[in-house]
């Protein structure tokens, strides 16, 4: 497919060029002495004092202008084609070096200023002559030429790789292990040694549940010597309901995912804000513990709204919520220029697909050609029409005022009917009550007082309760998209839209086919016209000829594991992006992906019975010196836990974790559930998590940075939730072991670190109790909780 | 491989230096021995060392006072007699396709200007105590912003862009420069009340979370998690003592010695923090005098004369970049109606502290090397909303720069008789932003931080530096 369209844009490329030498061939005769003067006089100035600003192949054509092929003068920039051949007074381009009142003076002061008199004469003359430009334009599409877009290697079917032999074969444990250890030998490094059982289970448990290992897990897998312990321990893990609370949280990151705008609760707007959000957070934590096959979990994302109910029911909530993905997105909500949020939201839509899904940047071709890899403007608006076609938005809401999203039952009509029917009769009755209640002169109201009326009214208010009683649950809601443009907007209905010339919905272009990227999709594609296109577009990006899916997902496991990916730049497969350490290692884990039906549950398992992930952390011999970004893989990479693990830690060894799952976020920090219970709010930075470097929800993060900061040393000595885990840790402590410090204090290290203390260790935390005076104990075992809760060893993974 | 250990910039991140450590503040003494040469650039470890600019800078700290809402320009700093003589009628021209409501016809400023200082420049009524320090002033009254909102003109203001999320002019600085003081944050914003965009307009975005603003919300309460200062503090020390007897045992083995070591500093530093933030936001300090000049007396002017003495005292001490936000409430430079009671007092609220900071800062010899920056996102329509009010206007409007390397006293640009297009010497928010970076001693296109596969700037591909107000 990639490559019947490469061929076809070629041939393309090569009947316009064509065209282009017959066109200009009239010229010819003159073409000696033009070509001469443009090479002597006239390529100098447009190098030197032209292209710092307007070159395409430098990417910088200020006024969308490119100076440094014919092409680009001859498309011109944002106030047309600059250059009329044969008419220097009537171009623009000598207007503007003659430095005209009226117009552009270029080059500006800052660009060196005026050329001089013989430098515009030379120039007038390349134009008077007919601006002949001999420079050929290398076909192009989008940023790369079709040799190279064809060569690179993420647009490569996946290849099928064998794990190559090894010198020492007692290392490798499964084919993973073969391709790590196979360039490890080839650079002369040796592996770590093996993680002690300890560090492994803890290693594992944050890894998959975002929860520390409970003494009596580390006790039972420490003596377990059969060989197949680790792996019961890695099923035990993904079979716990923590592993999707977990997991949920890496994919909210790469999806922007917020709960809402506005974190306090009695300011949010009802018509905009993300209220049903939570809902789709919940789904993917279903998703992921049902092990749903990721080409399912991608197409309901994009279209589960157009999916029918594996069922047969009326309504497929889960498809519905899945396509929250679409709706909780980035854009300017308060924009007065509804036009504007329309297209922003498209564009949201466009980007988070292409990073998320196939690790490409196609937003970048919203306002003109990609400028690194081989995706059109054209490509764009032929994607922008699927997202034209489907609605976020149930109303636009008037200028200046809040648009109101869509909220959609997750009931039959039926069902929404019967409620709908319940409430009217509830409100018709309030009504008469009401109109009773005003009749009424006040002091028949003195008890005892009982007339006729009263009787109606008891009658009423009885038949009222009874309703109440009866009254049908309130309609769950989910912020799904639906088919159809957006009403009331420019494209309203399900259609084609056309290109926006450099973004802008003012400046409307050609029409574009709704379609698939050319070059990666081919020139023979099937039109579009049931629907909007979501579903082929979802189909299209899960297709067993689709390269990139796969590999961008078995790259984001990889890199959730690991620390980093085998390609570094986990939302960039493009140009930009960076290269596989590993490329045959990430095909094969891609493939076998595939093969074994996109199960994500058969991938942890995968990565983490390897040796390589079983490594410790320390490194053997100088491998850490040689390879300190650990590209290689010859030891396990330490790192500091995230800000939900590190507070879902300290509430679980405090005893305070409240493990109740799902539902609406609470506010802050202090709620008592897990930290992917604990609202992100777009307008707020100021939380906990963020300030231990969670994703920013209003781009889609590949990954975290990790920073290290006083304000978070700050937060842990000071905030009042930390002071309260660490009361609670040692009332707990007080409370299971009554005997002596000593046994409180090793009680304390297996469940915070999983360890008994050293001897060190012990003199330590004794010298902080005996300070904190004999008389109040549980404030001397606060305090020793408190600095074990801030140690290094809680927040750090070996 | 060569033996020559390269990091890159994701692995530095991964190892992710202690804010402010002792290592920080080693580095610091380094830097500032070496000032005007090539300092430490291993951010990761180091993030608010100094760093020293791509040449010379003109001024070392920024304050930003910034109106949120659009305060209006014709009516404070921008005289048009023609509104005044064609008071009523129909602006003669098409107004913009860009417009959120539509707006009546010409209303005339309801106050008066006068010239002011040798250079004779105009400026209302409203702002007297402003007016006297006008010889400080660079005036610049052909502002151009993009958009017509507050949410995305104010981010624009403050990023650069509408719409996306950006690192706010701050987090571009810290970045860039590092911050002076290792015991207070490099970039304080204090900011009342809830504005739109909140956090977004201080974010650090894709820059390192180091490099976000602080957010002061309260200056009696001025970094949060800060502890109770009438605590035990010698218990405290105990504490992080021994948390740091059991790190170091930790540290034993291990590999990523250089992060440990940061994460055992960061507490150090808090501890310090602690220590050195309560004075540097101690405002009962200052003498009854300088409180009284900034007009902390009055209850008129109390809260933005607060925010205005505690910017001079934290760039005194270092801190690299404050933000003010005149933000007793959202939007308070809003003024769509109630434009003949409500900017007055806006004015009174503000001008006196404002004229006080200058002077301060003159008189304690800071101004030279701190460029003082007014204005909002926008400024407002010289038609009327309604009867008394006037809507949203990023076509032209004013703000004024004074301090480290801008002319004092003069008037840069000029909108049209109405004063609803700039059009002459026209600065756009990008240029805006080049002209701060240009002063701070940056070139704007060469202060880049690669994301996702490109660099990004301040100025994405736009700005030029406006050379005419350098001093």
């Amino acid at each position: 497919m990639l490559e019947q369209s490469l061929h076809q844009t070629m041939r393309i490329a090569c009947r316009s060029v064509l065209g282009g030498l017959i066109g200009w061939a009239p010229s010819l005769a003159l073409a000696e002495d033009d070509s001469q003067h443009f090479e002597k006089h006239v390529r100098p100035i447009l190098v030197d004092r032209c292209e710092a600003c307007h070159s395409g192949a430098k990417g910088k054509t200020s006024g969308g202008l490119a100076l440094d092929t014919r092409d680009g003068w001859v498309k011109g920039g944002d106030s047309g084609p600059p250059i009329v051949p044969g008419k220097p007074d009537e171009s623009l381009l000598i207007q503007a070096v003659r430095y005209h009142d009226d117009g552009p003076q270029m080059p500006p002061d800052e660009g060196g200023g005026k050329l001089s008199e013989s430098q515009i004469a030379a120039l007038a003359e390349w134009v008077a002559r007919g601006a002949i430009d001999p420079r050929a334009a290398a076909a192009r599409i989008g940023g790369m030429t079709p040799d190279e877009a064809r060569q690179w290697w993420a647009f490569q079917p996946l290849r099928k790789a064998e794990p190559p032999a090894v010198r020492d074969p007692a290392w490798p444990r499964c084919d993973i292990d073969n391709f790590i250890l196979a360039e490890l030998e080839k650079q002369q490094l040796a592996p770590a040694g093996m993680a002690d059982r300890r560090t492994l289970l803890r290693r594992a448990t944050f890894d998959l549940t975002g929860l520390p290992p409970t003494p009596a897990e580390v006790e039972a897998f420490a003596s377990d010597a059969d060989p197949d312990a680790f792996e019961r321990v890695v099923n035990r893990l993904l079979d716990s309901p923590a592993y999707g609370e977990r997991w949920a949280r890496h994919w909210l990151d790469v999806v922007r995912y917020a709960d809402f705008y506005d974190a306090n609760p009695a300011t949010r707007t009802a018509s905009c804000e993300l209220t049903e959000a939570w809902r789709y957070r919940d789904w993917v934590v279903e998703a992921l513990n049902s092990d749903i096959p990721y080409d399912r979990f991608v197409v309901h994302q994009i279209a589960g709204d157009l999916l029918p109910s594996p069922t047969c029911e009326e309504v497929y909530p889960a498809g519905l919520i899945a396509t929250t993905f679409l709706s909780n997105g980035v854009w300017d909500r308060g924009d007065a220029d509804k036009e504007k949020i329309i297209s922003d939201m498209v564009d949201d839509n466009i980007d988070v697909i292409g990073k998320t899904f196939m690790g490409l940047t196609l937003g970048c071709a919203r306002c003109h050609d990609h400028k690194f890899d081989p995706i059109t403007t054209e490509d764009y608006y032929a994607l922008a029409g699927i997202f034209y076609s489907s609605h976020i938005l149930k109303e636009l809401g008037a200028k200046g005022g809040e648009y109101t999203m869509n909220r959609v039952p997750l009931v039959p009509a039926a069902v929404v009917a019967r409620r709908a029917e319940f409430e009217q009769q509830l409100a018709d009755l309030n009504a008469c009550i009401k109109k009773l209640d005003e009749a009424k002169p006040p002091e028949n109201n003195v008890a005892g007082a009982a007339g006729a009326g009263d009787a109606d009214r008891a009658a009423l208010v009885a038949q009222r309760d009874q309703l109440e009683r009866e009254m049908p649950p309130p309609i769950p809601l989910a912020m799904a998209v639906q088919e159809g443009g957006m009403p009331g907007g420019l494209f309203p209905s399900i259609q084609d839209v056309p290109i926006h010339i450099r973004g802008s919905y003012a400046k409307l272009g050609p029409v574009v086919p709704r379609r698939l990227p050319k070059m990666l999709a081919g020139d023979d594609q099937p039109p579009m016209t049931s629907g909007s296109g979501r579903k082929q577009l979802a189909d299209w990006i899960v297709a067993a000829d689709n390269p990139l899916t796969p590999r961008v997902i078995v790259n984001r496991v990889w890199q959730w594991h690991f620390g980093a990916g085998l390609v570094r730049t986990p939302s960039n497969f493009g140009k930009l992006g960076q290269r596989p350490t590993r490329p045959e290692l990430l095909d094969y884990l891609a493939a076998k992906f595939v093969a074994e039906g996109w199960s994500l549950k058969r991938l942890h398992r995968r990565i983490m019975l390897s040796a390589t992930y079983q490594q410790a952390s320390l490194a053997t011999g100088d491998a850490s010196v040689r390879d300190p970004e650990n590209r290689w893989l010859a030891r396990f990479s330490a790192r500091r836990l995230e800000a939900e693990p590190i507070r879902d830690a300290m509430l679980s060894v405090s005893g305070q974790l409240d493990q109740t799952r799902g539902g609406p976020a609470g506010d802050d920090l202090t709620i008592r559930r897990r930290s992917l219970y604990v609202q992100t709010a777009r307008w707020d930075r100021s939380g906990y998590a963020m300030l231990f470097d969670a994703a920013n929800p209003d781009a889609s993060t590949e990954q975290r940075t990790v920073s290290t900061v006083a304000p978070q040393a700050l937060l842990l000595l000071n905030h009042p939730f930390v002071l309260e885990q660490a009361r609670q840790l040692a009332a707990r402590l007080l409370k299971e072991v009554s005997s002596d410090d000593g046994a409180r204090l090793k009680y304390a290290y297996r469940l915070l670190f999983g360890r008994l203390p050293s001897e060190d260790e012990v003199a330590v935390a004794r010298g902080i109790l005996q300070s904190g005076g004999a008389n109040d104990p549980v404030a001397a075992w606060a305090d020793l909780a408190h600095v074990l809760l801030c140690s290094n060893e809680f927040v750090y993974l070996d | 491989m060569s033996s020559e250990v390269t990091i890159s910039r994701r692995q530095a991140l991964q190892r992710a230096g202690c804010g402010f450590g002792l290592l920080a503040l080693a580095d610091l003494l380094a830097g500032e021995a070496r000032a005007g040469t090539s300092v430490s650039d291993d951010r990761a470890a180091h993030p608010y060392a100094v760093r020293a600019p791509h040449y010379a800078a003109r001024a070392k700290r920024v304050i930003f006072l910034y109106m949120p809402g659009g305060p209006s320009h014709v009516d404070l700093f921008d005289p048009k007699p023609r509104l005044a003589a064609d008071n009523g009628k129909p602006l003669p021209f098409e107004k913009p396709k860009l417009e959120r409501t539509k707006t009546g016809n010409l209303l005339a400023s309801p106050w008066k200007f006068a010239r002011h200082g040798e250079s004779g420049i105009e400026i209302s009524e409203l702002l007297p105590h402003t007016a006297r320090c006008v010889n400080q002033l660079c005036v610049i009254r052909s502002l151009l912003a993009d958009n017509i909102n507050h949410t995305g003109a104010a981010l624009q203001m403050c990023t650069g862009e509408q719409a996306f999320s950006r690192p706010s002019i701050g987090s571009w600085l810290t970045y860039g420069l590092g911050t002076e003081n290792q015991n207070l944050p490099g970039f304080v914003v204090v900011c009342p009340a809830a504005v739109f965009q909140g956090a977004q307009l201080w974010a650090s975005s894709f820059l390192p979370s180091a490099y976000q603003g602080t957010l002061v919300r309260d200056p009696k309460q001025p970094i949060a998690n800060l502890g109770d200062p009438t605590g035990d503090l010698a218990r405290q020390r105990a504490k992080l003592d021994a948390l740091r007897q059991l790190n170091e045992m930790h540290k034993r083995d291990r590999a990523i010695e250089s992060q440990l070591d940061a994460r055992i500093a960061s507490f150090e530093l808090a501890f310090r923090m602690q220590r050195d933030a309560p004075e540097a936001f101690d405002l009962a300090s200052e003498s009854a005098a300088t409180q009284r000049l900034y007009g902390i007396d009055s209850p008129v002017t109390d809260l933005f004369a607060r925010q205005c003495l505690l910017a001079r005292r934290l760039v005194e001490r270092g801190v690299r970049f404050v933000q003010l936000f005149d933000a007793p409430m959202n939007n308070a430079w809003d003024h769509h109606n109630g434009l003949r009671e409500s900017l007055p007092a806006r004015c009174l609220a503000v001008d006196q502290p404002i004229a006080a900071l200058l002077t301060d800062l003159k008189a304690r010899g800071l101004l030279d090397e701190t460029l003082v920056l007014w204005g909002g996102e926008f400024g407002r329509t010289p038609t009327a909303e309604g009867s008394n009010g006037r809507e949203h206007h990023p076509f032209g409007f004013t703000m004024w720069m004074a301090g480290g390397g801008v002319r004092g006293g003069m008037v840069h640009g000029a909108t049209d008789e109405f004063g609803w297009h700039a059009i002459d010497n026209i600065v756009h928010v990008h240029d805006l932003h080049a002209t701060i970076l240009h002063l701070m001693g940056f070139d704007h296109e060469r202060l880049t931080y690669r994301y996702g596969g490109r660099d990004y700037r301040l100025t994405d591909v736009h700005g030029h530096v406006v050379r005419q107000i350098l001093a």
